[in-house]
């Protein structure tokens, strides 16, 4: 699978997590597969304080940009480490858009929650990426796991073979075996 | 490695450093500190590419990082100095000199604001202190912009001999952003310092002449910055007809307005609004700005964080800004800010906007965002949960620095600036004295803000006969901003030669009468140490003591700070007991340990030496009774989790996971197997395990 043209590609992402969990690494990978498929690349990232366990979310826009930064209902995916997270941040999709989650299922979400999502027209992807990394043998690659899930379930502006690609480029020698693995557990899952 | 003409993703810092590489800087210094930091470390790798890669430096403070490049552009070298905006703070003092005796190679001091804030105490505006100090100010709205405008400053810097500032927001600092790579660039200019004492070292009636020829150079500063097209940019010029609204705006808010229009259906470059962006706020590109203000009915001044274009604007009462209100006094300008901001003015000015923001999803059970904390396996939070133990009443001065984050156990109650724990250590305790009585106070600061503003605290309160514990936290690194190395290493930032210096050997020199050094992972064996410190404290011939908790960063090098892996575990719950006050078992000696140490002041001294026990508010967390050094506070260990909250409250740590019942388990995934818990619970309950489960790996 490959994006035809992207010239008139506008695509808006937010990852969400808590410091340590690798939001940073998701979001390369994504700006990444996005630059390897002809887009222009904002990320905005979180560095400091946060990055000691505190919630942190990293905002990535492609396409003909010129801030860095997702407002409030025009994100087109919200990719989450955590449940609690997820919640915190729905805010930031559009009407259409996608959530994946790193949850077993929606129960994370009240019954109003599920309602309010459901109205939103916004896909729920919920993949236990915990779950699956520990099984992997590499319980902190709930990152890798997620990011894979994402792209098997087509909603990413770009292929999963493509996104596969820039991930184990990324890894170092010593990390490919773990992170092939992750990467099929989480593209198998969903 | 060549990689000029090849794109790459870069962090705004990265674009940066890329752009003082490919302008031919020589020389630079910084002090690390979000959100600059990661420049220099960038100049350092691309200079790499150079045959004559640029001499960098991590200073031990912003002030000597400015002193430092500055005096390297006295001699005709290219020189820059990075550092947050509180830094400026720091180096206020040469910036404004700097300005009245100028340079001869260009001077660039990049100064990196944090509206939010993010990880600072202020919000603060460097483009106002630029105007404070007369030198000129770049504000670039993203890193390709920053890139691109450091060849400029650097020509402007020269031309005019005046330092030039470029204040970088954060969403510029940590953006990435897919650039193509230029030539570095390598400028012959050998070391030539002038002697011209009537400049380098002018009297004060040079300086009123060297005042005149500052505001001289600004006036024509501000002609050439109005004539450049690529400082002035107009989104959208003039229309034919007034326009009812035009924006005026620089910075990340001028990029973040654009997206905001354009997703509101407005086009920026086809639509109904003049748009002008200045990439020089100061001094005001005049010209421009009368053109936008006499094309428009009303401007709408978008700047972040302090009203700096709007105070310098001419027509003030036709601008919609902070004054009229329109735009928010503090905080970010968010591209949620700015719809508000946008909606209300476009509305105001009976602008349609042809796509308005749809319906938002609210979810109803958001919990608070997660606060952050120190890491699992930090050694600091054995440190600061051994000052709590030791000093249970005391009052704890904290710093800048990961450590902050002892807020979590309660071992932080002031943070004010850089080295302000040691002064305020010296305060607090004083006027406790001139009142009579002994008040605790244990002042807590890391190795590397110790070297950059701890030693002149220290002496001032040595030489001034103040008492009070300083509890040095040296993981021989700064951790918060990314592992800088500090004096103590003698490692320096693009491996030039350097000299070690001792941090016990320092504080000696302070004139401190007792120094200890310590390993907080011996958590027995640092109680020892700081209640010696305490006595010191309270001798008649005491004075200023000294500790220095000394243990290798946990996010640096784990297997250094956890040479030996202890997993441990929880055991099962046991029925909590309040401990039972017994003078028969053993006499009182009416010490007040238990009642100092009680976490909730369930205890109380009658006066007749006994200790009354309040059973409502026990916790049953046992501390008094570890504490009695006679044996008459009795509760004999439960073994087992009573779920008191002591580990909550006094370690905090990730890896102790809470039920909603206040039990505790281990949460793997954080937990790094460190074996300092077991030291914390006085129930017995957290021991190490029998039969270990394997280790976390790192990911």
């Amino acid at each position: 699978m490959k994006a035809a043209s992207n010239k008139n590609l506008r695509w808006q992402a937010v990852v969400a997590g808590v410091g340590g969990q690798g939001v940073l690494f998701v979001t390369r990978m994504l700006a990444l597969g996005a630059q390897a498929a002809g887009g222009r690349v904002l990320i905005s990232e979180v560095h400091g304080m946060a990055q000691r366990g505190g919630s942190v979310i990293s905002h990535l826009k492609i396409g003909d940009f010129a801030g860095p930064l997702v407002a409030m209902g025009q994100a087109d995916l919200l990719l989450s480490l955590d449940p609690g997270e997820a919640v915190r941040n729905l805010g930031f999709l559009r009407p259409g858009g996608a959530a994946v989650v790193n949850a077993p299922g929606p129960e994370f979400l009240s019954p109003e929650a599920r309602t309010a999502v459901a109205a939103h027209q916004v896909r729920l992807v919920c993949l236990d990426a915990a779950g699956l990394a520990r099984a992997a043998g590499a319980a902190k690659g709930v990152n890798l796991a997620l990011l894979a899930g994402a792209a098997a379930s087509g909603v990413l502006p770009f292929g999963a073979a493509q996104l596969k690609q820039v991930v184990l480029g990324a890894s170092p020698a010593s990390r490919q075996q773990v992170n092939q693995r992750l990467w099929q557990a989480g593209n198998e899952a969903v | 490695m060549k990689a000029a003409n090849k794109q790459q993703i870069l962090l705004g810092n990265e674009a940066i450093a890329r752009g003082l590489i490919e302008a031919g800087l020589h020389f630079m210094t910084a002090y690390p500190g979000t959100p600059s930091s990661e420049i220099l470390p960038a100049v350092v790798r691309f200079g790499a590419e150079l045959k004559q890669p640029p001499y960098c430096e991590w200073s031990v403070n912003e002030k000597a990082a400015l002193e430092t490049a500055l005096a390297a552009a006295y001699t005709g070298k290219r020189a820059a100095c990075a550092m947050k905006q509180v830094g400026l703070n720091v180096a206020l003092d040469p910036v404004m000199s700097a300005a009245y005796i100028g340079v001869v190679g260009g001077f660039i001091i990049i100064s990196a604001d944090d509206p939010g804030p993010h990880s600072s105490q202020t919000e603060q505006d460097s483009r106002l202190l630029a105007h404070f100090a007369k030198l000129p100010v770049f504000d670039p709205d993203s890193p390709a912009q920053a890139r691109d405008l450091i060849a400029p400053a650097f020509a402007l810097s020269e031309k005019y001999q005046i330092p030039v500032m470029l204040r970088p927001t954060l969403r510029v600092c940590h953006a990435r952003q897919d650039i193509t790579l230029g030539k570095p660039l390598l400028l012959k200019r050998p070391a030539n310092f002038q002697r011209d004492p009537f400049r380098w070292a002018a009297i004060p009636k040079m300086r009123l002449a060297l005042h005149h020829k500052l505001n001289g150079k600004l006036a024509a500063i501000a002609q050439d910055v109005a004539a450049d097209p690529a400082l002035n940019i107009w989104h959208r010029q003039p229309l034919a007809r007034k326009a009812p609204l035009g924006i005026l705006s620089s910075g990340v808010a001028a990029a973040l307005a654009r997206d905001v229009l354009a997703e509101l259906g407005l086009d920026v470059e086809d639509g109904p609004l003049p748009f002008l962006q200045t990439a020089v706020p100061y001094p005001l590109p005049l010209a421009p700005i009368q053109r936008l203000l006499a094309s428009c009915s009303r401007v709408l001044v978008l700047e972040e964080t302090e009203p700096v274009l709007e105070l310098l604007s001419p027509q003030r009462e036709r601008l919609w800004g902070r004054h009229s209100g329109h735009v928010p006094s503090a905080g970010e300008l968010t591209p949620d800010a700015l719809y508000e901001v946008l909606e209300r003015a476009l509305k105001e000015a009976k602008v349609k906007t042809p796509r308005p923001r749809g319906r938002l999803l609210t979810v109803p059970d958001q919990a608070p965002p997660r606060r952050p904390n120190l890491c699992a396996g930090c050694a600091h939070r054995a440190a600061f949960f051994a000052m709590r133990r030791v000093f249970p009443r005391g009052i704890y001065p904290g710093d800048i620095g990961c450590y902050t984050l002892g807020l979590n156990q309660g071992a932080v109650d002031t943070c004010h600036d850089m080295g302000a724990s040691v002064t305020f250590a010296a305060a607090l305790s004083r006027v406790y004295q001139l009142d009579g009585q002994a008040q605790p106070v244990v002042a807590t600061i890391g190795d590397s803000t110790f070297f950059h503003s701890g030693t002149t605290g220290l002496i001032n309160a040595v030489h001034n006969g103040a008492r009070f514990v300083l509890l040095i936290l040296d993981n021989q690194t700064t951790s918060m901003t990314g592992m800088q190395p500090t004096p103590e290493t003698g490692l320096t930032a693009d491996g030039h030669p350097g000299h070690r210096v001792d941090l016990l050997e320092l504080v000696k020199g302070c004139g401190v009468g007792q120094i200890e050094q310590a390993d907080p992972y011996d958590l027995p064996g640092f109680f020892k140490v700081l209640r010696r410190a305490k006595r010191h404290v309270a001798k008649p011939e005491g004075g200023v003591a000294v500790v220095i908790a000394r243990h290798a960063c946990v996010a640096k090098d784990r297997g250094l700070a956890i040479p030996r892996q202890i997993p441990v575990e929880v055991l099962a719950a046991a029925r909590p007991a309040p401990p039972v006050f017994s003078p028969q078992v053993a006499a009182c000696a009416d010490c007040g340990r238990c009642v100092a140490i009680c976490p909730v002041g369930a205890l109380k001294r009658t006066g007749k030496g006994r200790v009354k026990v309040d059973k409502k508010k026990c916790l049953s967390c046992r501390l008094c009774a570890a504490v009695c050094p006679t044996g008459t506070m009795v509760l004999e260990p439960a073994g087992g989790c009573t779920a008191c909250g002591l580990c909550g409250a006094w370690f905090a740590c990730p890896g102790l996971a809470r039920s909603a019942d206040g039990h505790v388990s281990i949460d793997r995934s954080w937990c790094v197997d460190c074996g300092l818990c077991p030291h914390v619970c006085q129930q017995g309950a957290i021991v190490a395990q029998e039969t270990p489960t394997p280790a976390s790996q790192p990911a």
